[in-house]
Parts: C-alpha cells; structure tokens; sequence
C-alpha cells in the first residue's frame, strides 16, 4: 500500500472540513531497487496486556511495531519476534497507530492528543472505543478524519473479528483502510455503532456484574457458577474465566462507563466487583 | 441409594428423568392424570432406548430390563413408598402447590420432595408442606440427554441431609450437581440472562442488528450459538414468560426488565422457529 497525497479539503455534510486523502499504509520506501522492502511501521500505545497481544499479532503479520505504555510495567515483557520496539518516540513514517486504554481517560486523551500532533495526515488512528465514544475522542483532536473506534478488550484480541466503529467524521478511505489493515493480520470486521460497550464488551461485563451479584448474595460459589454457565447453558467461558482473561480492572471500566453513559439502575455496578477492581487485579 | 422413585408428570422432562433413573437402575413409579399420557411416555422411553440398542450402547436385555423397572400411575397416593419424588408439572404455583400438598399427606416423613422448577421459588413450595426440611429443587437442563448440569436448589428451609442424598442421586445418574440458594432463576438463568437482555438492548438501540450481534457473540466471544438463534430456538413466548418470572420474583429488579421487543413479537405471533418467524424467518427453504 502506498501513501497517498494529502489533495484540498472538502466539506462534509456536517460542514466540517475533511481531507479526502488517500490514506494508505506505507509498504516501501523509495530506494534502491535491490533492497528489501521496508515493512510497515506500527505504533501502539495503552494498556498491558492489550498493547503486547497487538504487537504480537502485528509483527506475525509482518509489520514493525513500536510499542509504549500509560505506566511503567512492573516487568518488561518478552517478546517473540525481535520487530518489537519498546520506545515513547513515534517513528518517521508510521503508517498507522493504536490507542489501547480502557481505564484511565486522561492517559488516552494525552495520548490522542499527541497522535493528532505528531503523525503525519494520512495515517490512520485506531482507538479502543469502549469506554470513551469515538466521537468523543474526535472532539479532542483535528484529524477527525483519521480516527476510527475498536473495542479492544484483553482475551478478544486473538479472536478473528474485530468491531470497529467509524465515527460521523470517518470518510469510507479511512473505512477502506482500516479493513485492510485487520484483514492484513488475520481479523474480519463488524461494523457497529459508536457506543460505549459497543456490543461483545457490553454483554460480557453485564454477564460478569450479574455473576459478581450473585456471589455477593452467597448464591453458589464462583468455580460454581463457571460450572452452571458453562454446562448448563453452554458458555465458552464461566464468567470469573472470563475476568482472569479480560482483568477486572478492564470490566469495571466497561461498567462504570455504561453506567455513566446510559444512567440506568441497570447498569449499577456491583459492590463486590468494585471494591475488588479498585484493591487489586482478580 | 433411594430404591423407589417417584415421578409426577410425563412431560420431556418428566419422561427423561425417568429414563435417566431406570437406566441408573432405579425403580421408577411414574405418574401422570391418566394413562394415554403415560402409555406416551413410556413408548418414548422404549424408542429411546430402542435407538441406544442400535447404536450399540445398550443391550436389548438391558433395555427389557429398565422398561421392566416402570411402573405407571394415575393416583398420587400410589406413589406412597417412594423415598424419593420429582414434580415435574407445569411452572404454575397454584398447581405444584397442590401437588405437594397430597404428596406431604400421602408419603413418608423421610421421603424426600423435588420439583424440576426452573423459577419458582423452592421455599415458597415448601411452605405447604408439614416438613419443608425434605423440600428442595433439581432443576435439570434441556435436552436432559446430554445436558450435563442440575442444579440443587436449598429452599430456606431445607437441610443438609436431603441435599446431600440428592446429590448422590444426581451422580448417580451421570450428571453433576451444583448446590444453589433458592433465589430467583437460581443461578444459570440470572446470570445468562443477560445475554440476552443486553443483546435486546443493542438491538433496541440500533447499535448492531439481530444477525451482527450473533456473529459478533459467536464469532469473538466463542458462542457456539448466538442470542437471537437461540431465543427462536427456546421459543420467543417461552424466553417472555421466563424473564418476566424473573422479573417478578426478584421484586423488579432493574437489571433483570425483560425488553418490550419481545412483548411485542409475542403479540404478533413471531415465536421463532416454531412458527417459522422470529427475530429470523424460517421458511420452507430453511433460510435466515
């Protein structure tokens, strides 16, 4: 895929100025014609362990991937592929970048903000969308164009469909683009609306708030209730299974998000699951 | 182990239990309102195990033998020596009430009382009888073939002994117990609830459609089912009457509202995959 060149802004229908440029994912650096092609370069930003499961499903995929987090990890992971980089420096030519928190909004806007500054116009911005809309996080930068919402959720990462969700400000290239690129490492994408919770993270945390009211009614136990969901109604998982992929950290944002979006009693959070996200990791 | 089982009800659940039970060679008297009904079940039984023997899995002398273990009843009091009985009826209060209150009149003190429940509450049955000790739940799973799972419901009331010997039975008969407090749809139906309930949401919201929410819960989330294929499966009016149960028994719970949508493909005749429109259309050609 080539860079395009960046043509006279157009209006939208929301009378909002967009670039209609070809964005496209660098694929080869103008050089001798010997040389190898360089490949594609990634940056991603965010959360352990959404940021690392990225990395290694990019470079299997042959991309060079620069990676960085909110926080300083307690332990430096290893990596498989040597095209990992650990680095805060977004690199000349990235072609495409991730924003991969969940839980703490100020570190994602930091990081958006700095995107919007840094990155050159044609490259794509990829933004967990579950906890913050995609539409909330255009209104922190200009580039409005550029940016498309994913839900990004540790334990879904692996899974061979992603659901995206463009914004109003989202032009079909940039559409066109981001397709490509998921389907460059493997993924099918839904197309959903830009929503808090979108629709898997959505009903998984709701199922896990659900179980975690039903432990603090002394209802059955967890090991328990993994076992009724998973034979009685044939769920992949139980859903404190669930919580040691996804981390309990991760849902309670969901939750607290839905809660705070939709202000229904509904999506009250769960005491004991607060308390537990809020004193350590499941 | 209990030597006499008693069964109130030939319905799928009734005749499967009681498969299971003769199976596990356990003596069975099994009852029903009359004997067209239980001629029903018991030539169900006999197919059943019938397609076992083709299969390989049963011999026919074993087969002669579990049927051989059925006796059939029209009159409750018949199934006075049972150590053990399992309502199995329909989920109206009015009518499991009734039945425990002549199973309490006409059985031992020691026997124990199940009923197959899937909503209503254990201790609330109980409260008619003389002994609400020897009262609890065995809510089995459809199909109860291959469904592993039952789960043992503790009424208020109810004590260790008579969950323990459950417990065995249960065992016994290949599945595996979990021992739950008696609260609204126990433990599997609350807390898969909201699968369903949230993917209405979504669809009410119009944040995705019926078949992206079910690709997207199979696709990602490992489903081998999706919500919407499975709500026309069980039945849109059954999926209703069970969420509204729910609803009701926990006091309106807000995290448990059913969703208007299937009010109103109830009201329209849309039950699923027996009518042949649900939240998919299910024509002749077989197409979604």
């Amino acid at each position: 895929m080539k860079t395009g060149k960046k043509k006279t802004p157009r209006v939208s229908k929301n009378n909002t100025k967009i670039s209609k440029v070809n964005i496209k994912v660098t694929e080869t650096t103008p050089s001798r014609a010997k040389s190898k092609p360089t490949p594609p370069r990634i940056f991603i930003v965010g959360e352990s362990p959404m940021v690392e499961q990225y990395a290694e499903l990019c470079t299997a995929h042959g991309y060079d991937v620069f990676i960085s987090w909110n926080e300083k990890l307690a332990r430096k992971p290893e990596f498989k592929s040597d095209r990992i980089k650990i680095t805060n420096v977004i690199p000349s030519n990235t072609s495409l970048v991730m924003e991969l928190t969940n839980i703490n909004t100020l570190a994602k806007k930091k990081n958006m903000e700095r995107f919007d500054k840094e990155l050159a116009e044609t490259a794509p911005m990829l933004s967990s969308s579950i906890t913050v809309t995609a539409t909330e996080q255009s209104s922190w930068i200009s580039g409005k164009h550029r940016l498309v919402g994913i839900a990004a959720l540790p334990a879904l990462i692996q899974k061979p469909c992603v659901e995206i969700a463009p914004t109003i400000y989202s032009p079909k290239e940039t559409l066109e683009v981001v397709k490509r690129f998921f389907q460059s490492i493997g993924k099918e994408i839904e197309i959903v609306q830009d929503r808090i919770g979108m629709v898997l993270p959505r009903i998984l945390c709701r199922i896990i708030n659900e179980a975690a009211f039903a432990i603090t009614e002394d209802i059955a136990s967890p090991q328990d209730i993994d076992t009724a969901l998973k034979l009685g109604v044939n769920f992949p998982f139980g859903p404190f299974e669930w919580v040691e992929q996804i981390g309990l950290k991760q849902v309670y944002a969901v939750l607290s998000a839905l809660q705070a979006d939709l202000q229904e009693e509904r999506y009250r959070v769960s005491p004991l699951l607060k308390q537990m996200a809020l004193t350590r990791e499941y | 182990m209990f030597k006499q089982l008693g069964i109130v009800g030939t319905g799928a659940l009734g005749t499967g239990i009681a498969q299971l039970a003769v199976l596990s060679k356990i003596d069975v008297q099994l009852y029903d309102v009359n004997d067209t009904l239980l001629r029903r079940s018991t030539v169900r039984i006999n197919a059943n195990l019938r397609k076992m023997v083709n299969l390989g899995t049963l011999t026919t002398e074993e087969l002669q033998a579990a049927m051989e273990r059925i006796r059939t009843r029209t009159s409750l009091p018949d199934l006075g020596n049972c150590e053990f009985i399992i309502e199995s009826v329909i989920e109206d209060i009015r009518v499991k009430k009734d039945i425990f209150k002549h199973l309490d009149a006409s059985t031992k003190s020691t026997a124990i009382l199940a009923s197959t429940t899937s909503s209503l509450s254990i201790t609330s049955i109980g409260a008619y009888t003389r002994n609400p000790e020897r009262i609890a739940g065995v809510h089995f799973f459809h199909p109860i073939e291959t469904s592993a799972l039952v789960e043992v419901v503790k009424g208020y009331n109810t004590n260790n002994e008579t969950i323990e010997k459950i417990i065995a039975f249960v065992t016994l008969l290949g599945k595996i117990p979990i021992v739950v407090k008696d609260t609204p749809g126990f433990i599997a139906n609350r807390v898969s609830q909201p699968l369903f309930g949230e993917a209405l949401r979504l669809l009410g919201e119009n944040v995705a459609n019926a078949e992206q929410i079910d690709r997207i819960v199979k696709k990602i989330g490992g489903f081998p089912a999706g919500p919407f294929e499975l709500m026309d499966q069980m039945g849109i009016d059954a999926m209703l009457a069970e969420a509204q149960s729910l609803f009701e028994q926990s006091f309106y719970e807000p995290r448990l509202r059913p969703h208007t949508i299937l009010r109103q493909m109830v009201d329209s005749g849309w039950l699923g995959k027996k009518t042949g429109k649900g939240f998919f259309s299910y024509e002749e050609n077989n197409s979604k």
